[in-house]
């Protein structure tokens, strides 16, 4: 560790306005976006990537990590108002996120998520500075036997999110992993469900428009006929937000989410393939299955809304060590940026850190840079986002849904999406009434293609011998942990449902 | 028995049966798939583990509503009533309904109509429909936004939506 | 019936004329540009920076759309449907060769006009540098003669499946007469690069630029680049025509309008394609961004077009697609 030049290259981040400047924007652009469903930080990125052209290099990452970083929370503030997560990596953030909005908590879910990813951010941040060289070794050591397990690790957080009835949450997991099969094959091109015919579902159904059908569109399907059955509440907002961040008996109760949900994404983050739609679940089901209440999850409570916060935020650090010390993105949103660097003829792989390592400095000190330019945006944003819960629900509903499709439409401008995400949305509201869990729906599409890709892979690689898979020493240990999870899961889903019973007969 | 039939119970098994159905159709889907012949992994096996998977957990819903139903119990959550469809009995099912056939409207006529058109005409009636009157609020709330949204996409984001008849509004707005 | 009839002749002299003045004034307006791979990508950035350029002659702006889905079926056909009046064209890509083979569109070189070409990356037979130590590899030769000894245990990495790396998989085979396993990568070349640098295939036929910096940390060996020339990034990597195999096969970029667009009027963008193609600024953005522009007239793409067509067809039979 090169201690002088870290300091030179923080000093040179820190104290150049143009880059102070270029943070600020992306990050108020981020936190805009992302709070619009269907327009996710990767947008933001991608769009902004030819006004970067003309920019030196740690301005214009600054701008992109910028955006990153704000609309990974920016996600969360639909989510937690309106029922639709702005971008994938908030999907579980409306867990308690909404229904503590419904109970007119709307201002301290909004700080104690804002909070969550400037902390979450900054853990990711503090990793990616110290030991990247170390976590990049490991994210060398993933391959298609270890990325398999990972899913499946992944896939182990379902029982904790699928309510009351373990049975429906299995159903609407497969459910939503045969779902992921439709389209194309992807490891051979084979046509699964639909015929060549089919173009606009030949890449299966699109993520984005399910996930705004299955949550945004839903919601305002059940939202009119609550209004109808005269059963929807109009919340006021007499919550007073004296204080932009949360307080200290809140931190005080949310601090060891933030810090496991932060490595939990920074960990999760760092593996080149998996990224904060993933890890978000993975640290919420931590978080549920490691409280004494874990009952209370669901119903709205602020350590569900910082679990996943802190991991979306954590994300993005990790996110950046595969990205600088292998090349390989860790996610979408990475993706696009690695293009941003060799476009400034600097070629992130094993050679930047010898090469180039006061630009690597600079981009960890630009990564909390932007982390901080998110918390100012947030603290001044927060206000002004917690009055659209006070909007008039009779013109919420319809502006939500307006915007909503055209969120569905803008990612592949493709009318066939909204149609996508008009289904979806009818299924969702069919599903929400009859209590299947939609979440689990939600991690088997995201878990799913990993999950099969990775499968045939190393089987293909194997030819065919499956228990191969047991002579790597990292996929035991996710399988190990899988399994804990599941069965604490189950256990706990007991104790909740005999505490209840209990309560009902106490009654 | 009519009791029994309106219990989530009952939802239950009912929902249960639905998802074996996909699952068994799905299952003779996958027969038809094409075989790959380098392949170690046939493009039909994982669906057809999530099917089978999918089939075993509605079985067991669809035990444990059928214990449920048997015998009874006031107090267990399952045997109150579950919520219904029937949209001549609830005018909010009915409202639902009909925002699905706004929705299907909407995406029917996306590319013809083009978004700012059929979003002021489909928030209208939805507004219309959960009882919002006072005309002026409405006419400004659903146009302005949709309007917003246009702009904001064009110029902003650089993202070309349809606008049907109302495309004449591009070139307004290049030429400013 | 006499007015009538010169009022016929009249209308169809201020059409002619109409058209003829619309065909001298182009461009009136800005003009869309259809990219059918998502932003951000390779093809976005090149497509950008050439829009960029193509502007500055034509004095109009140039607006990129990224019409996605459908593996680049849904933009491609949108440039193919769009209207032939010069103010809507795209980028073809590369798996405009495929489409008909796999059977998934009919859409073809045929189907558009094409204006030039822009941009080729060759692909590169390159692999782990332990693997290839412990083997006694050291150029293609012997490599070929070691899958020759062990036929289909040589794995492979290209990208998606039936994309342009991994048909680069069945070239080498048809031409080395060799039998390889292709394992593929729908997550892109990067997480291929990175599973042969890492020892769990033995190799990657993916471009140059994109396994670049695994090969300088040498964790991976390029035997030979599929060009006629070698990358001037790589000047010690010879081709694999230098090693005795005529195997030359890249991706390629270029610019297309709708079939039936008036002469005159792709006249004037062939015009603009020239003078971007040497526009410094996009030439240094495209050395920055490691891709190589290769420019073709529009005959000479059109035949490139449908000489690629064939190979291509013959590559993917090899692999069973």
């Amino acid at each position: 560790m090169n201690w002088s030049l870290l300091f030179d290259s923080y000093g040179a981040v820190f104290g150049n306005v143009q880059v102070l400047l270029m943070t600020l924007l992306g990050a108020t652009g981020g936190v805009l976006l992302g709070a619009i469903p269907g327009m996710t930080a990767t947008m933001g990125v991608a769009l902004l990537i030819p006004f970067s052209f003309g920019m030196d290099l740690i301005p214009s990452i600054g701008l992109l990590l910028g955006i990153y970083c704000g609309g990974m929370y920016g996600g969360s503030i639909s989510a937690i108002l309106i029922h639709a997560p702005g971008t994938p990596a908030a999907a579980a953030t409306l867990l308690d996120g909404y229904p503590m909005c419904q109970k007119g908590q709307a201002g301290k879910a909004l700080s104690v998520a804002m909070f969550s990813s400037f902390c979450g951010g900054m853990i990711g941040a503090l990793v990616m500075t110290f030991l990247s060289p170390v976590i990049a070794d490991m994210a060398m050591k993933f391959g298609p036997g270890e990325m398999f397990m990972l899913a499946v690790f992944g896939l182990s957080v379902i029982v904790a999110i699928s309510g009351k009835s373990i049975a429906k949450g299995m159903i609407s997991a497969f459910f939503g992993m045969l779902l992921c099969t439709v389209g194309l094959d992807p490891t051979n091109g084979v046509p699964r469900f639909i015929t060549y015919k089919n173009t606009g579902l030949l890449e299966g159904f699109q993520f984005i428009p399910t996930l705004i059908g299955l949550f945004a569109v839903a919601e305002v399907i059940a939202g009119v006929e609550r209004i109808l059955n005269g059963e929807e509440k109009q919340e006021s907002s007499n919550e007073k937000i004296t204080n932009v961040l949360p307080d200290w008996k809140t931190i005080k109760q949310i601090w060891p989410n933030i810090l496991s949900g932060g490595l939990i994404g920074t960990f999760i983050g760092a593996i080149p393939g998996a990224g904060g739609d993933i890890a978000v679940f993975v640290s919420y089901g931590f978080s549920k299955s490691a409280s004494k209440h874990p009952e209370l999850y669901g119903t709205g409570i602020p350590n569900g809304v910082a679990a996943t916060e802190s991991a979306n935020n954590g994300c993005s650090g990790g996110a950046m060590i595969p990205l600088l010390s292998l090349g390989v993105p860790g996610d979408s949103v990475t993706a696009i940026l690695l293009g941003a660097f060799i476009m400034k003829g600097i070629q992130p792989g094993p050679m930047m850190y010898i090469t180039e390592l006061p630009t690597v400095y600079k981009v960890f000190a630009a990564l909390m840079l932007a982390n901080l330019a998110m918390l100012l945006v947030g603290c001044l944003g927060v206000r002004i986002f917690a009055k659209i819960v006070s909007v008039e629900k009779k013109l919420l509903y319809p502006i939500i849904l307006i915007i909503s499709l055209l969120g569905a439409f803008s990612i592949n401008k493709n009318v066939f999406d909204i149609g996508v995400c008009v289904v979806f949305g009818i299924v969702g509201w069919l599903l929400n009434k009859y209590e299947f869990p939609l979440s689990p729906i939600l991690l088997a599409l995201i878990l799913g293609p990993m999950c099969e890709k990775n499968f045939v892979r190393f089987m293909n690689i194997q030819k065919g011998n499956f228990f191969a898979i047991f002579k790597s020493p990292i996929a035991m240990v996710f399988l190990t942990v899988a399994v804990v999870v599941v069965l604490f899961s189950i256990y706990n889903q007991n104790k909740i449902n005999k505490r209840e019973a209990a309560a009902r007969a106490a009654k | 028995m009519k009791k029994k039939m309106q219990t989530q119970a009952f939802a239950n098994l009912i929902g249960a049966l639905i998802f074996s159905a996909i699952s068994v159709w799905a299952l003779i889907q996958t027969t038809d798939f094409q075989e790959i012949k380098h392949s170690f992994v046939q493009p039909a096996l994982f669906p057809q583990i999530m099917a089978i998977g999918m089939l075993v957990f509605s079985l067991v819903l669809m035990i444990q509503s059928i214990i449920k139903l048997v015998k009874l119990d006031e107090n267990d959550p399952l045997s109150q009533p579950a919520a219904s469809l029937n949209f001549v009995k609830h005018k909010g099912v009915l409202a639902a309904l009909i925002v699905m056939a706004l929705c299907i409207f909407f995406v029917a006529t996306f590319e013809s109509l083009g978004y700012v058109l059929v979003s002021i005409l489909v928030s209208l009636v939805v507004m219309w429909l959960i009882g919002k009157r006072n005309i002026a609020q409405m006419l400004l709330v659903s146009v302005l936004v949709p309007l917003g949204m246009w702009l904001i996409f064009y110029k902003v984001l650089t993202v070309n939506i349809p606008m049907g008849p109302l495309t004449f509004l591009r070139d307004l707005i290049d030429m400013i | 019936m006499k007015k009538l009839l010169s009022l016929l002749v009249a209308m169809t002299f201020v059409c002619a004329l109409a058209t003829a003045a619309s065909a001298a004034d182009y461009p009136a307006k800005g003009i869309s540009v259809i990219c059918p791979w998502g932003a951000g990508g390779g093809t976005d950035a090149c497509l950008r920076a050439f829009s960029e350029a193509m502007s500055k002659n034509l004095g109009v702006t140039l607006t990129v759309d990224n019409r996605t889905g459908g593996g680049g079926i849904i933009g491609h056909q949108a440039i193919a449907d769009a209207e032939a009046d010069g103010y809507t064209m795209g980028m073809i890509t590369f798996e405009i060769s495929t489409y008909k083979h796999l059977g998934t569109s009919e859409l073809t070189y045929e189907n558009f006009e094409p204006l030039c070409r822009v941009n080729t990356d060759a692909a590169a037979i390159t692999v782990n540098a332990e693997w290839a130590k412990a083997n006694n590899i050291s150029d293609l030769a012997s490599f070929i003669d070691y899958c020759k000894a062990h036929p289909a245990e040589v794995q492979m990495g290209g990208s998606s499946n039936a994309s342009v790396w991994h048909i680069a998989g069945g070239y080498l085979m048809n031409a080395a007469d060799i039998d390889l396993q292709m394992i593929t990568y729908q997550e892109g070349a990067a997480t291929a690069v990175q599973n042969a640098a890492s020892g769990f295939i033995q190799g990657v036929t993916v471009s140059l630029a994109e396994a670049r910096s695994f090969i300088e940390s040498g964790h991976l060996i390029c035997l030979g680049v599929m060009d006629t020339q070698r990358n001037p990034l790589f000047p010690d990597v010879p081709t694999c025509q230098e090693q005795g195999y005529d195997i030359t096969y890249f991706t390629q970029r270029g610019i297309a309008v709708p079939k039936g667009t008036d002469p005159a009027v792709k006249a004037r963008l062939v015009e603009a394609c020239e003078a971007a193609i040497a526009d410094p600024a996009f030439v240094e953005f495209m050395n920055n961004n490691g891709q190589a522009i290769s420019y073709l007239n529009s005959e000479d793409y059109t035949a490139f077009l449908a000489q690629s067509m064939t190979d291509v067809g013959d590559a993917m039979e090899v692999l069973g697609l």
